[in-house]
């Protein structure tokens, strides 16, 4: 019984296994190929009902490599909804192959609910690696340049987070991240803790594309397929702040090594998010910057080091996964300029809502969900003190919302363009595509709206890092 | 009967006679219902199919009965309300967010009564205003119900965190309607709306706060929030970001950047909305989160309100003179009541919060006919510009009356609603702002000069022979625009409610000024002069 709590994962690696056989050995037959994305949804969403009805178990597993808690548990229902929605949203004929495409989202959500779960800093980078891994291999079937791209500069970013996690492991002596949260309550924010921390941040900042540091990851993002990206822009990204959560977690007993750090990368991704989202002219680098600039939302919750200001983010984080991965697979193959999105709201209505919604929730517009994650950190924000970072936040999110209506106009108040001068197609329908985007659009307001028990999970969630 | 009536305004509360039909219906969602009735009702008309734009007048007739609808709720509600009690009424409070503190608290007291009954009137004259859209008629009227629920919201919200939601919520459809329905500068006047209004949320959200912060007790409810002992130091620095956030949506000087393009781009639907409801919630911020709240900084900003008011009354006034765009003029103009009202609060006079909470609903209504009036004759003139309109009256009877008595309740004169409350807004300021007071006075006198050269020129003039074909108002415009002025005629003149002779049984209306007092007491009691004994 103990290790039902891990089936979630099992079905989500094996998934990915099978699929990946199935596309190489050629197992599938043409209908069994229409129906797969159905299939592959409908495991992740079996194994989202596994984790929320045996999640609540707390354990540890391999000798507290893998710990499950209530932030285990949320983050890991989180990124199962994430790609439920995503396998149920895409418009399959704009990706490039339908068994690489259905794999690699299943290895970097398998990647998420490890650095979730993980409890000392190897299974916390190892999650990691493997969320970003399978980005690089989404990206690189388009486009091997721009894989290379990621491939580099994420080396660079793990390079760094090894370095600095070596060089925290030696400082502190263990490995393990409630140990060290414990042997830190009697430390001294010194020299030889600041180097590493900041080593680690700057790897992280890169592994989440945060503004100024997305360096391959916004290019890497449009060159994708549509689910590339949103793997990119998403779930990649995701990771990296679950990883950072959980290290600020650890680290709560000795701020000042981290919030300095912190209240800079937060402030550079909300405003500088919002105001390359307003100047951006194509919808998908809009959608790249407004995800950048709600995770430094994110990122200025963990300033705070206060339980309400974590709960704030990893609510936020749910939130954020879920609009930044679906809101590129929603948009489909409608790439280029903003005249691809011309007359959408007429005739992809259930699409356009699903973007709509997506980008307003990225840029945090009442009464979505991204809006309560950031008032709610924003709320932390001002109990803490931090008012010059929470005046840089909501200027950024007033950016981000100019932005959108850019989009939201080019959507729903352009006029259609003959078909004959449309420079990109819209997405293909189909009968699991429109399902998942009126699912996404439920979600989307649901998670908001009836955000009172996901709060309190959140809340629950920041707990379980020992923090009070 | 009007001086009756200022005597009921002042904040004494006394049980009114029961009203018939008092009691009929009575639901403890009656609030929700307000908010949540236009929302459902969007969502309903976006994802019914339209193929071809088949049921454009299906949705029309759906936008008209909901807001029908709505207003009968309103008039229940309007006619059950207690004028004499000073605590809330139709209080709704459910926990939503514990762990930030924030409650899905609704309910209403005078001013806010005061606001839902103009809100709704507003709502249903922006729907029959808007019965002419043909293109993207669905779109056009999902946007019109999100932005009318979103203003309901921001009225009846008890809660600091609601009311940022619904505040916040209100820029967006409107932003789109003016985007997707303007006129040539609609991209501008979208862009203008947007950037003013995130500029007041963003003052809004950092105010409330800054307030959350000091209080320390993690709640966003306002029975908690704005009861709170707050030092001199924090109110000081929450009102100036409630004034700047009230500046932007009332619009005030100099923070009115908007109001021009919106006033004079917007289809008439929603420059009715913008100009009738929406803009007056921001004299309801400043009446809920600094009169009411903040007596310590209200004493202090209560010149700066005054100067706020004068200028912007003074600088409507004079550029509506030298403007020649009849819906530029217009829309200068429509920033007076705004003035009047931040006047009335800046007094600190419990008479003059009484003129303030009539004024809202009067000069919304004000706001809302002069640039409705005057949108609707530059199209029916063909024409905006004032060397081409000329001579109007004869061939526009209809228009012309309306657009005399928009310009007179502008100004506030004797039988109109804005009489009232511009009266109750003098006595009141005259004691404690009199420069303001003075200066505002002598604002309304630029913008009577601005109204006479405007009129002499449009209606009264020899006829231009080279001035396109002009009709009439419709019977459809003279509904909308003649609602908008039975309004402000019938608070002008039954005040207190219509009474049979020789009796004090109010017949179906209890009198706005009856309702609009319950709560002004609490409100106004921080600012209530000590009475000098006998000795003194």
């Amino acid at each position: 019984m103990k290790y039902t709590v891990l089936l979630p994962e099992a079905l989500v690696v094996a998934a990915a296994v099978l699929v990946l056989l199935a596309g190489r050995l050629g197992w599938l037959s043409p209908g069994a190929r229409r129906s797969l994305p159905a299939v592959v949804a409908l495991v992740t969403l079996v194994a989202l009902g596994i984790e929320l009805w045996a999640g609540a178990t707390l354990a540890t597993y391999f000798e507290g490599g893998l710990v499950q808690d209530r932030f285990a548990l949320f983050a890991k229902a989180a990124v199962l909804l994430t790609a439920t929605i995503a396998f149920a949203v895409v418009d399959w004929t704009a990706e490039d192959s339908l068994t690489i495409g259905l794999a690699m989202p299943l290895l970097a959500t398998f990647g998420v609910m490890v650095a979730a779960s993980a409890g000392d800093l190897v299974a916390l980078w190892a999650g990691l690696e493997v969320a970003a891994a399978a980005a690089v291999v989404m990206v690189a079937m388009r486009r091997p340049d721009l894989g290379l791209r990621l491939l580099v500069t994420g080396g660079v970013a793990s390079a760094l987070l090894l370095i600095g996690l070596a060089f925290l492991y030696a400082s502190v002596g263990t490995s393990s991240l409630a140990t060290m949260r414990a042997v830190l309550f009697s430390g001294t924010p010194t020299i030889a803790l600041a180097i590493p921390v900041f080593l680690v941040m700057s790897g992280l900042a890169i592994r989440a594309a945060l503004a100024p540091f997305q360096l391959a990851s916004i290019p890497a993002s449009l060159g994708a397929s549509p689910l590339g990206a949103g793997l990119v822009l998403g779930l990649v990204a995701a990771a990296a702040a679950t990883v950072a959560i959980k290290l600020v977690g650890a680290l709560t007993p000795i701020p000042a090594v981290y919030a300095t750090y912190l209240e800079l990368i937060a402030a550079f991704a909300m405003v500088g998010g919002g105001a390359a989202a307003l100047a951006a002219q194509s919808p998908r680098v809009r959608i790249a910057y407004l995800a950048a600039g709600q995770i430094g939302w994110v990122a200025a919750g963990l300033v705070t080091h206060y339980r309400s200001g974590l709960a704030g983010s990893l609510f936020l984080l749910g939130a954020f996964a879920v609009a930044a991965t679906c809101a590129p697979a929603v948009m489909g193959r409608a790439e280029g300029g903003e005249q691809a999105l011309h007359g959408m709201g007429v005739l992809r209505p259930a699409r356009a809502a699903g973007l709509s919604l997506a980008m307003l929730s990225l840029a945090g517009a009442p009464p979505l969900a991204g809006f309560f994650g950031e008032f709610a950190v924003a709320a932390a924000l001002a109990q803490s003190g931090h008012f010059a970072l929470l005046t840089l936040g909501v200027f950024g999110t007033a950016l981000s919302l100019a932005a959108v209506a850019g989009t939201m106009r080019a959507m729903y108040i352009q006029s259609p363009p003959d078909e004959a001068r449309r420079t990109s197609r819209l997405p293909v329908l189909t009968g699991l595509s429109s399902f998942g985007a009126v699912a996404f659009c439920v979600v989307i307001a649901v998670y908001g709206i009836f955000s009172s028990p996901i709060l309190g999970l959140a809340d629950q969630g920041a707990e379980a890092l020992g923090l009070r | 009967m009007i001086w009756q009536a200022i005597f009921a305004a002042s904040p004494t509360p006394t049980p009114t006679p029961t009203v018939p039909g008092a009691g009929i219906f009575s639901s403890s969602l009656l609030l929700s219902i307000t908010v949540w009735v236009p929302i459902v009702v969007a969502i309903a008309i976006a994802i019914v199919p339209n193929p071809r734009g088949r049921y454009d007048t299906l949705m029309k007739q759906i936008a008209f009965f909901t807001n029908l609808g709505l207003m009968f709720v309103l008039g229940v509600a309007y006619n059950q309300f207690q004028s004499f009690l000073p605590t809330l009424q139709y209080e709704e409070r459910v926990p939503w967010l514990p762990a930030i503190g924030a409650v899905y608290h609704l309910g209403v007291d005078g001013p806010g009564m005061t606001m839902l009954i103009l809100s709704g009137a507003i709502g249903i004259v922006s729907v029959l205003a808007s019965l002419g859209v043909r293109e993207r008629v669905r779109s056009y009227f999902c946007l019109l119900l999100l932005a009318q629920a979103s203003v309901n919201g921001a009225i009846v919200a008890r809660d600091m965190f609601v009311l940022i939601l619904f505040w916040g919520a209100a820029a967006v459809p409107l932003a789109l309607l003016v985007l997707g329905w303007g006129g040539h500068r609609r991209h501008q006047a979208a862009w203008r709306l947007l950037g003013y209004w995130g500029l007041g949320t963003g003052a809004l959200i950092l105010g409330t706060l800054a307030l959350y912060s000091a209080a320390g007790q993690g709640s966003f409810d306002m029975d908690v929030l704005l009861k709170a002992t707050i030092s001199p130091r924090v109110q000081l620095a929450v009102g100036i970001l409630m004034i700047v956030a009230a500046a932007t949506r009332l619009p005030l000087f100099p923070l009115h950047g908007w109001a021009r393009d919106v006033y004079s781009e917007a289809p008439v639907g929603v420059t009715v909305i913008v100009a009738g409801s929406a803009s007056r919630l921001g004299a309801y911020l400043l009446l809920r989160t600094l009169i009411a709240a903040e007596p310590a900084a209200a004493h202090l900003l209560a010149p700066v309100l005054a100067a706020l008011a004068a200028l912007t009354v003074g600088y409507g006034a004079l550029v509506a003179m030298r403007h020649h765009d009849i819906r530029q003029a217009s829309a200068y103009l429509a920033l007076i009541p705004g003035g009047v009202t931040v006047l009335a609060l800046a007094a600190l006079q419990p008479l003059s919060i009484a003129g303030a909470v009539l004024s809202l609903f009067a000069g919304g209504l004000a706001a809302a006919l002069i640039v409705s009036v005057c949108a609707t004759l530059s199209e029916r003139a063909q024409s905006r510009s004032l060397h081409v309109l000329a001579g109007l009256a004869p061939r526009m009877p209809i228009l012309t009356w309306l657009m005399v008595i928009a310009g007179l309740a502008v100004l506030g004169v004797p039988l109109l609603a804005t009489f009232t409350s511009n009266l109750l807004t003098f006595f009141g300021s005259f004691k404690t702002q009199p420069i303001g007071a003075f200066a505002v006075a002598a604002g309304l006198g630029l913008g009577a000069i601005a109204l006479a050269s405007l009129w002499r020129r449009v209606l009264f003039s020899a006829p231009n022979p080279d001035a396109p074909g002009v009709s009439d108002a419709s019977l459809g415009e003279t509904w909308y625009l003649g609602m908008l002025a039975g309004g402000l005629l019938w608070v002008g003149l039954f005040p207190g409610g219509p009474k049979l002779p020789g009796t004090d049984s109010p017949l179906f209306d209890q009198g706005l000024v009856n309702v609009l007092s319950a709560g002004i007491s609490d409100i106004a009691s921080p600012y209530v002069l000590p009475t000098p004994g006998p000795g003194q």
